[in-house]
């Protein structure tokens, strides 16, 4: 850690302390708030959900109708830091530095988000929900006793609240 | 500047060395125990002795390795030698290898464009290649400019038989930093080329004046020199969805017919067919299906479309979620009455997807990829009546790592699968000796 400066150090403690992230932590650690989303975080979301409603939000970087909805949901997180929201990139991690730029446009890049990290992308989509296409924008809306609701294409602030009622 | 390890052919020592024991044995289990394979792989087909995957070749000769079996979204076609050519992308280049023995072997990838470019390669998005019967190699891509959906349709082709590429140009004429993205590449028998793909400046022009306008437009291109020049854009449709690849057939000697994910009213995301002459003539623009899709959305799932038997009539496949169809389905299409006749659900579980159409020897071909939860099978479904009836799916391979969408490939000599998968790198295997 010698070559690490403060505000990468700095940087690693708040990584380390906020959100205990998986990304490696070597002189090249991303600066963006993205984790990485394998076979598993799914459930382990939901886990950590428990007993609590949350909305999921399904994205990518070439998709021109999703950044209507992170620009709808960028400010209902500002209006309510606490909104449980879930955003998935479906794009490889690949591609974070787009991905990150694009979460800034829209005031998500402070969140915690997540991005396909596994090539297999068939198994990732099915462990969000086995009846996805694949469509995107895609988002699911589950009540405090996980019954969930989907909907593909752009969302309305109504549709939204119709949808998820908290 | 990294270097790369061009392969030449898998299977056979790279510049003189000798494979690397692990390679050796491999090639020996594969040519002398089939009977052992084909217990191994359940599955009605076996793999080919040449097909390994690129995690194999990188173990052996680097992580730059340069091949058709790590290549990202490869592209095949015969020419009229039948030698097979795959075009491929890697490290910000399109690459075409050759093979003289249907897959087997591949010669050394040629790098087309010299200076590096963003060049898609994704399921929907792929380089093109066609040769010419006298022997010019045409291909076509896209190259992402911005993260913000813009992107250029290049152009560029070979005159000594793919030693080299000509340094590529851009076909798009509105000289525009917008989207024109998703290409397709067509080579009539009368030695029409075209390309067709979707574009965004209506959409931008739409936007310039304050006005709405829904999804994105068809446009296209016709070279009546193979790619010496092109004339000027010709729009074929408004309102096209952005987000789909653009399946293209023959019509008569010099036309092409296409069929494209299409807006239908405000959000409903069906298929639309229209006939493309080398004059820039439109015509037979009408409605291809109708599922009734109301989606404001990227579905990156276009279709695939062969010529039937009778003059103007089409064999194609889709994948929609609509309400009136769902899932992977058949029709076939007759232009005089603008209409589908036997329409059939080939495959509604979720996670299939991505067909592709072949005929040969009077067999329609359809193959497919599944999802069944733990591995992506790809299916294989026959017709020997145009459509009318089928057979029941057999699953070719399967795989539990990634793949890409499967290819349909046809010569006179038959009918292949191009395809590409972690697992098993890339796979091009004759459907119609089975």
């Amino acid at each position: 850690m010698t070559n690490m400066s403060l505000g990468k150090f700095a940087g690693f403690t708040a990584a380390v302390l906020l959100c205990a992230s998986h990304v490696a932590l070597a002189d090249n650690t991303p600066t963006d708030n993205i984790q990485g989303f394998g076979p598993q975080t799914f459930a382990e979301l939901k886990t950590q959900f428990a007993g609590k409603p949350f909305v999921v939000s399904l994205w990518s970087v070439d998709c021109a109708p999703c950044r209507v909805e992170l620009d709808m949901l960028g400010q209902m997180k500002k209006a309510d830091p606490a909104f449980p929201l879930v955003v998935i990139s479906t794009d490889s991690i690949d591609k974070r530095e787009d991905a990150a730029d694009i979460l800034d446009e829209y005031q998500l890049a402070d969140e915690v988000t997540w991005m396909f990290a596994d090539s297999f992308v068939e198994r990732l989509r099915f462990s969000i929900d086995p009846g996805w296409y694949g469509e995107l924008p895609r988002s699911y809306f589950y009540d405090a006793e996980h019954n969930m609701m989907s909907h593909s294409g752009i969302l309305t602030i109504e549709k939204f609240k119709e949808l998820f009622p908290y | 500047m990294p270097t790369f390890h061009l392969i030449s052919d898998c299977l056979r020592p790279l510049h003189g060395r000798p494979l690397p024991d692990g390679l050796n044995t491999i090639r020996q289990f594969l040519l002398a125990a089939p009977l052992a394979l084909a217990s191994v792989f359940s599955s009605l087909f076996i793999p080919a002795a040449h097909a390994q995957s690129c995690e194999t070749l990188r173990s052996a000769h680097g992580e730059d390795v340069i091949s058709v079996h790590c290549g990202g979204a490869p592209s095949a076609t015969f020419d009229h030698n039948n030698h097979l050519w795959v075009a491929f992308v890697s490290n910000k280049h399109v690459y075409v290898s050759r093979s003289e023995d249907k897959g087997t072997t591949f010669s050394t990838p040629v790098q087309v464009n010299a200076l590096p470019e963003d060049a898609e390669f994704n399921g929907e998005n792929r380089p093109k290649i066609i040769v010419a019967n006298n022997g010019t190699v045409l291909l076509s891509w896209t190259t992402k400019t911005s993260n913000r959906f813009t992107g250029e349709i290049r152009f560029s082709r070979s005159t000594d038989g793919g030693r080299s590429f000509e340094q590529p140009h851009t076909v798009n004429d509105d000289g525009l930093a917008i989207g024109h993205r998703f290409d397709s590449l067509f080579l009539t028998e009368s030695g029409k080329l075209y390309v067709t793909w979707i574009d965004k400046r209506d959409l931008e022009a739409s936007l310039a004046r304050s006005e709405d306008y829904p999804g994105a437009a068809i446009y296209y291109t016709v070279s009546e020199d193979l790619g010496a020049s092109f004339m000027p854009n010709v729009r074929v449709s408004h309102n096209s969805c952005e987000c789909c690849r653009i399946a293209v057939a023959p019509h008569g000697d010099d036309n092409i017919a296409i069929l494209w994910r299409q807006i239908f009213g405000e959000q409903i995301r069906d298929h639309a067919i229209a006939v493309l002459s080398p004059d820039g003539m439109v015509s037979d623009l009408s409605r291809a299906t109708i599922d009734d899709w109301q989606i404001d959305a990227c579905p990156h799932h276009g279709p695939t479309m062969v010529p039937a038997e009778s003059e103007g009539q089409y064999h194609m496949s889709w994948f929609s979620a609509g309400t009136i169809h769902s899932g992977i389905h058949y029709a076939r299409y007759d232009l005089a009455t603008a209409s589908p006749a036997d329409i059939i659900k080939i495959d509604g579980t979720p996670g299939a997807g991505h067909p592709s159409l072949a005929t040969f020897n009077d067999t329609l071909y359809l193959v497919w990829k599944g999802f069944d939860g733990m591995s992506t099978p790809l299916q294989l479904m026959t017709s020997h009546d145009e459509g009318r009836s089928w057979s029941a799916p057999q699953t070719l391979i399967s795989t539990d790592q990634a793949s890409d969408h499967p290819l349909l490939i046809t010569s006179p000599e038959g009918v292949f699968l191009s395809w590409s998968s972690e697992q098993h790198g890339y796979v091009f295997k004759e459907l119609s000796n089975d």
